[in-house]
């Protein structure tokens, strides 16, 4: 019983802390508070479900592809042009994006939601050290650990890594050394989009369906996410992901049946109680580039 | 002529001018020191050499060329840049702040050679290698700036109060690297609140009063002869002890 609960609270706080890396690199690269990232989601989804017929690893791979199109397309076409703009431009223009790729998939390909059968190896329970575990949990704790440690590689070891931190940490500064912003900021948001796929997989695996709406959730999560942890730290981002996830598995578990439907009432007072006492979040530096 | 001021008028938002009509230059190989009290507008002119403040007038070139040239990224990849606040990566190590000083550079075997020759200058360096920079101190950090800003190999290196807020032997140790960089040809502005340190280690000096306006400028024995950089600084060059 406790295996399985430690199972299903650490593959969703992972899945959670992918989702505010996400939001936390873009605005830390930026300054972009990218609400348009559920629909970067949304994308990778849609390819799920395109490709539902697929093997899983294919559907998965044309969901990175859908989700990097995406968000380079975002990156080219709306935040390029206003690169030097002042973050609520960003930000309004980040809601526009968001509204325009929605409203686009629901008058085309996803005017009602779809339902994307589960692939019959994900509804099958395996025993692991006498618990009986769901090969939906084990899957989503591989699949977002191991996305995880990649990132968190490329990130320590890498030279793109280490300019992406610095660019994330003070663009300007990193810009005075030569690292430049056509190169972080189109892998910010290639990095984006491979994050916000392996999280649209999991997500059409948890729920079985695809809505042109269902970016708002996952949105959510990586701004409140990363608003816990901290905007200015990409550890601290994917901390506050990570206690995010893991809190609300635990409230599903503990909480009374006829409360289960506050569960977000119980989980964002006690967001509300961190921020008071640490507003800037639980590991932010110094730095904020958002006035 | 490595960099080159003329008649520069910066102002921030409509009506804050912060300055005004300032003209200086540096030539290759010299140690040029920036004067002048807070707000005298002189981190503000090394802003706007880095291309980081709007230039409203006047202007500002690199080896001749612009600032506000669309082709002065080039040059300025040539410019190192020490700003006030340091502009340490907190959440990087010591060598992952380093490894980005040398980002631009493609002769890996020199650049190897001049890691090697700055850890030597700086030591403490070498020991705190993996070390997250967040946890160094106040002069440790100044040191891992100025290390990196080398890296770059740079053509004109502009140090933006390196001592602000340092023990005193740290300030002595960021001279002595000073002096030393300017004897191995290196072409330097110097920004300093610490007038006496900076007219005794510079080639020349300018004296900036607010907003941005220079009052004088020469060697410091040429400044202690002008009554209103006498006055304005508070001491005459013969009170400097230089004999330059």
């Amino acid at each position: 019983m406790i295996l399985e609960f430690l199972i299903s609270a650490v593959g969703l706080g992972a899945l959670y802390a992918l989702l505010t890396i996400g939001v936390a690199l873009l605005f830390g690269v930026l300054g972009l508070m990218n609400f348009a990232y559920g629909e970067i989601v949304m994308a990778g989804a849609f390819a799920m479900y395109l490709f539902r017929d697929q093997p899983w690893f294919v559907a998965l791979l044309m969901a990175i592809v859908f989700a990097v199109v995406v968000a380079l397309l975002s990156e080219r076409l709306a935040f390029h042009p206003l690169r030097n703009a002042d973050p609520v431009t960003l930000m309004i223009a980040s809601f526009a994006v968001s509204l325009a790729i929605q409203s686009l998939a629901r008058m085309t390909v996803l005017p009602r939601t779809r339902g994307v059968p589960p692939e019959d190896f994900l509804s099958h329970r395996v025993d692991l050290l006498g618990a009986d575990v769901s090969v939906l949990d084990l899957l989503t704790l591989a699949l977002c650990g191991a996305m995880l440690v990649a990132v968190a590689w490329m990130m320590g070891r890498t030279s793109l890594g280490i300019q992406l931190r610095a660019a994330a940490e003070d663009f300007q500064m990193a810009s005075s050394l030569g690292v430049r912003a056509n190169l972080v900021i189109p892998s910010a948001f290639v990095t984006v989009g491979v994050l916000a796929a392996i999280g649209s997989a999991v997500l059409v695996a948890r729920q079985g369906a695809v809505s042109a709406d269902m970016g708002l959730q996952p949105m959510l999560i990586g701004v409140v996410g990363a608003v816990l942890g901290g905007m200015s730290s990409l550890k601290g981002a994917a901390l506050g992901g990570f206690l995010l996830g893991a809190a609300t598995a635990l409230l599903e578990s503990l909480l009374p049946t006829d409360l289960i439907a506050f569960r977000d009432a119980f989980l964002f007072s006690a967001l509300i109680v961190v921020l008071v006492v640490r507003p800037q979040g639980l590991l932010s530096g110094a730095k904020v580039r958002v006035s | 002529m490595v960099l080159r001021i003329d008649d520069a008028y910066i102002q921030y938002g409509a009506s804050v001018m912060a300055v005004q009509g300032c003209s200086l230059h540096v030539a290759e190989g010299e140690l040029v020191s920036l004067i002048g009290q807070n707000g005298a507008g002189k981190s503000t002119l090394v802003k706007a050499v880095m291309g980081q403040v709007p230039l409203h007038g006047g202007t500002i070139t690199v080896d001749n060329r612009s600032v506000t040239d669309r082709t002065f990224s080039t040059v300025r990849n040539r410019i190192s840049h020490v700003p006030e606040d340091r502009g340490i990566f907190a959440s990087l190590t010591v060598g992952e702040n380093l490894r980005l000083g040398g980002i631009t550079r493609k002769d890996k075997s020199a650049l190897a050679a001049d890691l090697e020759r700055e850890l030597e200058r700086f030591p403490v360096l070498r020991k705190y290698w993996s070390r997250g920079a967040s946890l160094l101190s106040g002069g440790e950090q100044q040191q891992l700036a100025i290390a990196r800003a080398l890296l770059l190999k740079p053509r004109l290196l502009l140090l933006d109060e390196p001592t602000l807020g340092l023990a005193p032997i740290i300030v002595d140790l960021i001279f002595d690297v000073v002096v030393q960089l300017r004897q191995e040809g290196m072409t330097i502005l110097l920004v300093e609140q610490n007038a006496v340190r900076s007219l005794e280690v510079s080639d020349r000096s300018y004296v900036l009063q607010a907003p941005g306006k220079v009052l004088g400028s020469g060697s410091a024995a040429e400044l202690g002869k002008l009554p209103a950089v006498v006055e304005y600084l508070g001491f005459s060059a013969a009170e400097v002890g230089v004999a330059r």
